[in-house]
């Protein structure tokens, strides 16, 4: 039995270990307190599932030492292993039809006798462990007929009737819908807040494994390249240095954890080698500015305040732009650079954004460059007058625009137009 | 899984079932002896009642020295094929594995031969042919299982292959050993079909011990057999030491093939179908598996043996010519139904 425990929950110190020349580990350290749930994230390829089968005892490595509740699982046998860690593997398949039910009895088997079917308590713990993963109507139906989902759910469930205090997960969440991501995520988080369990789980969907995780581990060909709270170690550098993808990083506002925003796939090489620019704000611009992008322009955008949702996604699509400090007017070396865009553009777009006193004067530019014979799309979704707060000055500016202008009255019919 | 009380009716079912073949199958020959002269006969015998009254001598004689050997060891042999048969196939994770597709039974063939062509069958004693054949068993079963293993999975296709291949070397080496043999040779050969007759109480005393032995070795594989069949890998997360249980289920597989070749000769199909068709009604649980098999491989063995004798009486036929005609169709079945299921490759 244990000894008193040093060394609790998962620890692993300077592991190295290789195989077949494929995956392997270089001085990975690690470790997994009682109560805490650590997400492993990484490449493919980088490791995971490698660090999974050492702390396991399916791997000796080569270095370094393994620890689970205090124990060296290598100097144990596998049935005393068994009732250390558990492990969710990604899938299970049996060679005969076992029921759901036998399944998870067999998660009591390093305690049971060879022919023991399980006392008062190893019934208990199945009947919780499949209560926890709403799988008891399953209970007599044979694992190879449940869906993928279902068969995870009990596969879980066996791993949970192991009555482990160390957990590992291997992509827990694959194949899972989202209400069964979400149930199975509060199983975890529940083990490791009521039974203490230190708990490994292999995450590919990094904004899953930064919401559900104390800590994030991130392995980068066989190394630890970060190890700490989700909020330091998921950025754009991150996404860059060890996923090579461009990625944006934003912080949920209730949670304060990060979650991963790409792009959508950049499918954009078809490029016209023509030149749009957008006037707009107050978030009027940005369906058009997306639009433009995807069908091939070089798009470029302002004069917007610098917090403006227009500025916000401008800043997003990577577009030129031109930017005044939140709540400015348009200063002289502002409308002069932004009129320099506007002139070598093969068209202006005006939008219908609201026009005050802050922004009036890109109605002023744009008539000018409007006049001088750049072809110009205003968008009239919304009357002039509604959105009018200088008292009548961007009133007759749009109307002036209007009349050397194409008047188009929604975003489609200006790509359409053009495109 | 069925319910326990299912299960215990299906044991009962299965018992009497057994003992109505037995009953049957000694009755049936050139003399008819009916069950109730069977049953006092065997009451007399046992001390339990006098000598049965209008029963004459000769009938105690053809009972106790020609039908009751034989469907004894019908009995046993049936019960060690379909025991080793179950142990193959958990051993395997394959529901095709039996020793004799997979060439464990001409394993033990070629010891057993080896034996008798070297020193005579009963030189070494009662024990020796069935433990050459033992260790016949043991070193093709692990030469199969090295082949047909490719990583962590062993393949149908692979395990046919490999069992092919190496029974053809072997039955290649044992042509060779009966071109040596001399005079032996049409017994060897009658023997090698698959055969009961004339083999009497002597062969059944020698391995019924090791039968008893093999099968509380099956039992006590049992439960690691169900965790095998999640993966290795899995089975040793849940606390399963792999390689002492590989090894055990080889051996106790081998133990008793080897038993059931060393008296019967190369019966197939037997440890094919008995743990297929009795996994449809007690479930996968080789727990609950192994005693419905080994009421039931008796019952098919002594079916079999009966259709055997009586088919184109006088003349006999080879038992393992009958569990063949059973079998074969039965297993290309199964290959089809594979090919088709959701897992080819299980």
């Amino acid at each position: 039995m244990p000894q008193p425990e040093s060394e609790p929950g998962l620890v692993l110190r300077g592991v190295s270990v290789g195989y077949g020349g494929g995956p392997a580990l270089r001085g990975v350290s690690l470790r997994v307190r009682p109560g805490e749930v650590v997400g492993l994230v990484g490449p493919n390829g980088s490791g995971k599932t490698t660090l999974v089968r050492v702390a396991s005892r399916a791997l000796r490595p080569h270095e370094g030492r393994v620890r689970v509740a205090g124990r060296d699982p290598y100097g144990i046998s596998a049935r005393e292993a068994a009732r250390l860690v558990a492990v969710v593997p990604q899938d299970v398949v049996p060679a005969f039809s076992f029921t759901a039910l036998e399944m998870v009895l067999m998660g009591r088997s390093p305690y049971l006798s060879p022919w023991g079917g399980g006392g008062p308590k190893d019934w208990a713990r199945v009947r919780d462990a499949m209560m926890a993963t709403a799988v008891q109507h399953l209970a007599d139906r044979p694992v190879d007929e449940l869906s993928g989902g279902e068969r995870r759910r009990v596969i879980l469930a066996q791993a949970l009737a192991q009555d482990a205090p160390v957990l590992l997960l291997d992509e827990p969440t694959t194949h899972l819908d989202l209400r069964h991501v979400v149930d199975l995520l509060s199983i975890v988080r529940g083990l490791a807040d009521r039974e203490g369990t230190a708990i490994l789980a292999i995450h590919h969907d990094l904004t899953l494994a930064a919401a559900s995780c104390d800590r994030l581990a991130v392995l980068d060909r066989g190394t630890v390249v970060a190890d700490g709270p989700p909020e330091d170690v998921v950025d754009r550098d991150l996404l860059r240095s060890v996923y090579g993808v461009e990625g944006d990083v934003v912080h949920d506002e209730a949670s304060g954890r990060p979650a991963v925003r790409l792009g959508p796939p950049r499918a954009v090489p078809v490029r016209l080698g023509r030149r749009a620019h957008v006037v707009g704000g107050a978030g009027r611009g940005a369906p058009l500015m997306r639009r433009l992008v995807r069908a091939g322009f070089d798009v470029s955008a302002g004069v917007l305040h610098a917090t403006d949702t227009d500025a916000a996604v401008a800043e997003r699509l990577n577009l030129l732009r031109v930017l005044v400090p939140p709540f400015s007017a348009i200063d002289a070396a502002a409308a002069q650079d932004c009129r320099g865009l506007m002139e070598q553009a093969d068209l202006l777009v005006v939008c219908d954004a609201p026009y005050g006193p802050g922004n009036v004067d890109n109605l002023s530019v744009a008539l000018e460059v409007a006049r001088s014979g750049v072809r110009t799309v205003v968008i009239e979704e919304v009357p002039i007058v509604e959105r009018d707060f200088t008292s009548g000055r961007a009133t007759e500016l749009w109307n002036a625009l209007r009349e050397v202008s194409e008047v188009a009255f929604d975003y489609d019919e200006v790509v359409v137009d053009v495109g | 899984m069925i319910a326990p009380r299912r299960y215990r009716r299906l044991l009962v079912a299965l018992a009497t079932a057994l003992a109505a073949s037995f009953l049957l199958a000694v009755a049936v020959g050139a003399v008819w002896l009916s069950p109730w002269t069977t049953i006092r006969l065997l009451g007399w015998k046992l001390g339990i009642a006098s000598y049965p009254r209008g029963v004459p001598h000769g009938y105690e004689v053809i009972l106790f020295q020609l039908r009751l050997p034989r469907v004894v060891l019908a009995a046993v042999v049936g019960a060690a094929l379909a025991a080793s048969g179950t142990v193959f196939q958990g051993l395997f994770r394959n529901p095709l594995a039996d020793p004799a597709i997979i060439g464990v039974s001409s394993g033990a063939a070629l010891g057993a031969i080896l034996v008798i062509v070297s020193v005579g069958a009963g030189a070494l004693g009662a024990f020796a042919v069935p433990l050459a054949a033992f260790a016949g068993a043991l070193l093709t079963a692990f030469l199969v299982y090295r082949l047909a293993r490719i990583g962590p999975a062993v393949h149908v296709a692979t395990l046919l292959l490999a069992g092919i291949a190496v029974a053809a070397v072997i039955s290649s080496l044992m042509s060779l050993l009966m071109s040596f043999s001399g005079q032996e040779i049409r017994s060897i050969y009658a023997w090698l079909l698959g055969g009961l007759m004339a083999q009497g109480w002597p062969s059944i005393e020698a391995i019924t011990p090791l039968v008893i032995l093999g099968v509380a070795g099956a039992a006590l594989t049992s439960h690691d057999l169900n965790l095998m069949a999640l993966g290795e890998e899995r089975a040793a997360q849940l606390g399963v030491e792999i390689d002492r249980v590989k090894r055990r289920a080889v051996a106790v597989g081998a133990l008793l093939t080897g038993c059931a070749v060393s008296v019967a000769g190369v019966i197939g199909f037997v440890g094919l179908m008995t743990p297929h068709l009795l996994r449809l009604l007690v479930g996968a649980d080789h727990r609950r598996l192994l005693p419905a098999v080994l009421l039931a491989g008796p019952i098919l063995l002594i079916m079999a043996d009966l259709l055997a004798r009586t088919a184109i009486a006088p003349q006999e036929l080879p038992v393992g010519v009958v569990t063949a005609l059973l079998g074969g169709p039965f297993f290309l079945y199964l290959l089809r139904r594979e090919g088709r299921g959701r897992r080819a490759a299980a």
